[in-house]
């Protein structure tokens, strides 16, 4: 049995941060920034390093995933259970885990639910396009999210028309995605619906029929929602401060041009990433470098992670990982590419079930992840996911270095002191609290 | 109410409050990094010196989304409401389920109809509050803390909990049913309580061993997460020993079974949460303010029969929780309220639904209650500037009745504030 030496933590000061050291701080970042790693990812960021491993998480292009072959049931009736483990599975192997978290931030975020999308393949198809727009341009992704087949269904876009118009998008569209609460007023709300009123959901390919006789749309390609003019609002609007006819284009752009914006964006990434609690001059420039460079995402990411804030001490497990993170780490830390079907399970009593949010704001985080209900569901994701693993463990002689840096309380060195094998050894390294943060 | 706090709690709930949930800037997180000891975690099982000695019991049930006010209780005599509503109007008329010859219930509350006329319902009409926010978290929000100015941070039942209970070993005398995470209205840094998405799931599937590692795990830990995560662990590991023993003598009188099919919102388990909810109240573990919530009444569309669905869960699941109280001879102690963070556009739209509202009716439900209409209609002639329903009555008003007339809380401390009367309890104990 192994001895873990001398536990550093004190507590007095909380956890110690080993940031100072470059090999932590490789290890910090993948853990916030990807899905966690296998010991040959960990080496080959070790061996990069910090910088350069942040370029090649910022610049290689998404990899797509393998096609959903269910994808084009009609009526896109197939389980969502399937589409969660297709994404799952995508998460524990791809080799751009970086663009995988940005389509889960992106997914939180301009979230939508497959319960009202009512159409599992609009579901898929919106996967596919947040992965391919997740670090391109806002303004861009402003107009494919607008128009997306599960989003136009979800906030009711779709059965707008601007002579009695739907309110449900345009508000959301600027209090939750762009600008926040409190930066328009309920005239912005009616005089947006209006001028975003026209987009329909695309027509299918063919039509089948089910056997209970209902007629289901087939969709063989992936398609955008089209626009109608003859639902569009005819006339002037006054939005955000300007009177005249507008169109979509128009109110994204007039959207864009309002400095709250680039603050909502910043801060949302800046609490992903960075902080819990980020200072609003932290804030402001990481807003400031968005907007100058035209909303460009890359510009953005890279600011947040090269900032000093992002390797600050006080950084060091400030933030709680998201039940998807802590899965899927988890099986990547035991090499385990077999388990998404019992990752897509049991989400939902960790308070995480992808393509089903809570509400339309996606999910919280941080300290609303903790709970009674939670805490012992992510442990009893650690039971099933060991007894799930068929054959022999990886070695956890190294576990406590590279998945907890070392840094463990006194309570987590004793049970690992106390483990008589690599399988507790595991089990307490990713039952820990240390394991649940990032 | 003043009461003796540790020195312990004090900081606790001080420094939490800087650093971690609510606090703002570098400051408040570089505090957030003090040491969480031992103490601290154990400190919100701090016995409260004061506080209330009766066993009465509160179970809020949110209406998420935003629930309809017109289409739950139904104005059957203004014309108004067709010009407003063509598509949703008649059949919410023609089949509402009339208490008087003014007002209808939604002809899916059939149940909740049948408690109306054995005198248990009582409606508090035209609930808002001035100056409405059409945001649904904004809103949410100020009903959680009770405070339409946003200042207040913490849940008002939170709070209640904090300064009225002792839930010194009761993690339970607070209960979210059917949730994952703590409910804003019953958060509070001081507050012990207890979240069960499913009673018969919560447990250590590793058994006793897994459960006396985790014990030994989630102790001490450091962080600014470190109390909160060992307080879960402790406050659920009591609450499976009181429900090992509570669930063997339970048995439910009355049957939960959801008849509806809903659209889209069958996550939505309502029933269950509530027959959860009555186990803890008749097996006796304590429990004095439960919360749980019924999602999807955010009907922007297609709302005839999405909504009609809602009415339909909420009163399954209502009749049974009462019927389940009531035949194990605890109807007497339990009040049950809904809330919803607005109601709904008096015009519908396009999409055949409505857009996010005003004022809106609360249904308040038991023994306690003094059955009957409470609070003014607002009028469909007279919209505000947003084309939304008038408040006639503060959703405080409501909560001050209930913490001071049900619970014997001091209201007034709680709320920071004293409102209008609103008296629909029999036999309101401390006003």
């Amino acid at each position: 049995m192994q001895q873990v030496a001398s536990p550093r933590t004190s507590w007095a000061s909380g956890w110690i941060s080993p940031l100072g050291s470059e090999s932590a701080r490789v290890m910090h970042l993948l853990r916030r920034a990807t899905f966690g790693y296998t010991p040959s990812q960990l080496d080959a960021a070790l061996s990069d390093g910090f910088s350069k491993t942040i370029d090649r998480l910022i610049e290689t292009k998404p990899a797509e995933p393998p096609l959903l072959l269910t994808a084009d049931t009609p009526g896109g009736r197939f389980p969502i259970a399937q589409l969660q483990q297709w994404w799952i599975d995508h998460m524990l192997t791809t080799p751009t885990p970086f663009a995988e978290r940005m389509t889960l931030f992106w997914h939180g975020h301009f979230t939508t639910d497959y319960r009202k999308a009512a159409d599992n393949t609009f579901m898929y198809w919106q996967n596919l396009t947040w992965r391919r727009m997740s670090i391109t341009n806002l303004r861009s992704m402003l107009v494919e999210v607008t128009t997306d087949p599960a989003m136009l269904r979800y906030l009711d876009l779709a059965t707008s028309t601007g002579q009695n118009p739907n309110e449900n998008y345009s508000r959301e569209l600027m209090e939750l995605f762009t600008m926040g609460a409190g930066n328009y007023g309920e005239d912005d709300v009616r005089d947006g619906a209006k001028a975003l009123a026209g987009w329909q959901l695309p027509q299918p390919d063919s039509f089948a029929t089910n056997n209970m006789n209902r007629r289901l749309p087939v969709y063989s390609t992936q398609k955008t929602g089209v626009f109608n003019p003859r639902r569009a609002y005819r006339g002037s609007v006054t939005y955000l401060g300007q009177t005249g006819p507008l169109d979509t284009q128009g109110v994204i752009d007039r959207i864009l041009a309002q400095p709250a914006t680039a603050v909502l964006i910043a801060s949302k990434v800046a609490q992903h990433f960075v902080t819990a609690r980020p200072t609003t001059t932290y804030i402001a420039g990481l807003a400031d470098t968005f907007r100058r460079s035209k909303y460009d995402m890359k510009t953005l990411i890279r600011a947040v992670l090269t900032s000093p804030e992002f390797t600050a001490d006080r950084a060091y497990r400030g933030l709680v990982k998201s039940p998807t993170e802590f899965m899927v780490g988890a099986a990547r830390a035991l090499g385990a590419a077999s388990l998404s079907r019992l990752i897509a399970g049991s989400g939902a009593g960790m308070g995480q079930s992808l393509f089903d949010p809570p509400d339309v704001n996606g999910w919280p985080n941080n300290e609303s992840w903790i709970s009674s209900n939670t805490v012992v569901e992510r442990v009893n994701f650690v039971t099933a996911a060991m007894s799930q693993m068929k054959g022999p463990l990886p070695s956890s002689s190294e576990s406590v270095r590279t998945h907890l840096d070392g840094v463990i309380s006194q309570q987590t060195a004793s049970l690992l002191n106390q483990a008589a094998d690599d399988r507790a050894r595991w089990f307490i390294t990713l039952a820990s609290p240390e394991f649940q943060l990032k | 109410m003043k009461k003796e706090v540790g020195i312990n709690q004090l900081k606790r709930r001080d420094f939490l409050k800087a650093g971690l949930v609510f606090g703002a800037g570098a400051s408040g997180l570089a505090a957030g990094y003090a040491a969480v000891p031992d103490a601290f975690a154990r400190a919100v099982y701090a016995a409260k010196s004061e506080g209330v000695s009766n066993d009465s019991v509160l179970v809020m049930i949110q209406l998420a989304g935003g629930n309809d006010g017109l289409r739950t209780l139904v104005p059957l005599a203004d014309p108004v409401l067709h010009d407003l509503r063509p598509k949703l109007a008649g059949p919410m008329v023609s089949q509402a389920l009339p208490l008087n010859s003014q007002f209808g219930l939604n002809h899916n509350l059939g149940g909740i109809k049948g408690l109306w006329d054995r005198g248990k319902v009582a409606i508090v009409q035209g609930v808002g509050y001035p100056n409405p926010t059409f945001s649904h978290f904004e809103s949410i929000r100020i009903w959680e803390t009770g405070d339409p100015t946003r200042r207040q941070v913490e849940g008002w039942l939170g709070r209640t909990l904090a300064t009225s209970y002792d839930s010194n070993g009761h993690p339970l005398t607070g209960c979210a049913c059917g949730a994952t995470d703590t409910p804003g209205a019953l958060r509070d840094l001081q507050a012990t309580l207890t979240v069960i998405q499913n009673q018969k799931t919560f447990g250590f599937t590793g058994g006793s061993e897994v459960e006396a590692a985790v014990g030994a795990l989630y102790k001490g830990t450091p962080g600014i997460y470190g109390a909160l995560f060992d307080t879960a662990i402790a406050t659920a590991t009591e609450t499976m020993a009181t429900l090992r023993t509570s669930s063997s003598t339970y048995q439910p009188m009355a049957d939960y079974t959801d008849n509806v099919k809903l659209v889209y919102s069958s996550k939505n388990q309502l029933a269950a949460a509530l027959q959860l909810a009555a186990e803890l109240i008749v097996t006796g573990t304590g429990v004095k303010l439960l919360h749980v919530t019924l999602g999807g009444f955010d009907t922007h569309y297609t709302e005839l029969n999405r909504h009609d669905d809602l009415m339909g869960y909420l009163d399954t699941a209502v009749s049974a929780f009462y019927q389940d109280l009531s035949a194990h001879k605890m109807a007497d102690k339990v009040l049950i309220a809904t809330w919803s963070e607005f109601g709904r556009r008096p015009r519908e739209n396009a999409s055949g639904g409505t857009d996010h509202g005003a004022a809106a009716p609360i249904l308040l439900i038991g023994d306690p209650v003094h059955g009957g209409l409470y609070g003014a209609e607002p009028s469909l002639t007279s919209l505000d500037d947003t084309g939304n329903l008038k408040f006639a009555v503060d959703f405080r008003s409501v909560y001050q009745e209930i913490l001071s007339g049900h619970l014997g809380a001091d209201s007034a401390s709680i709320l920071g504030s004293s409102f209008d009367r609103v008296p629909f309890l029999k036999a309101p104990v401390a006003v």
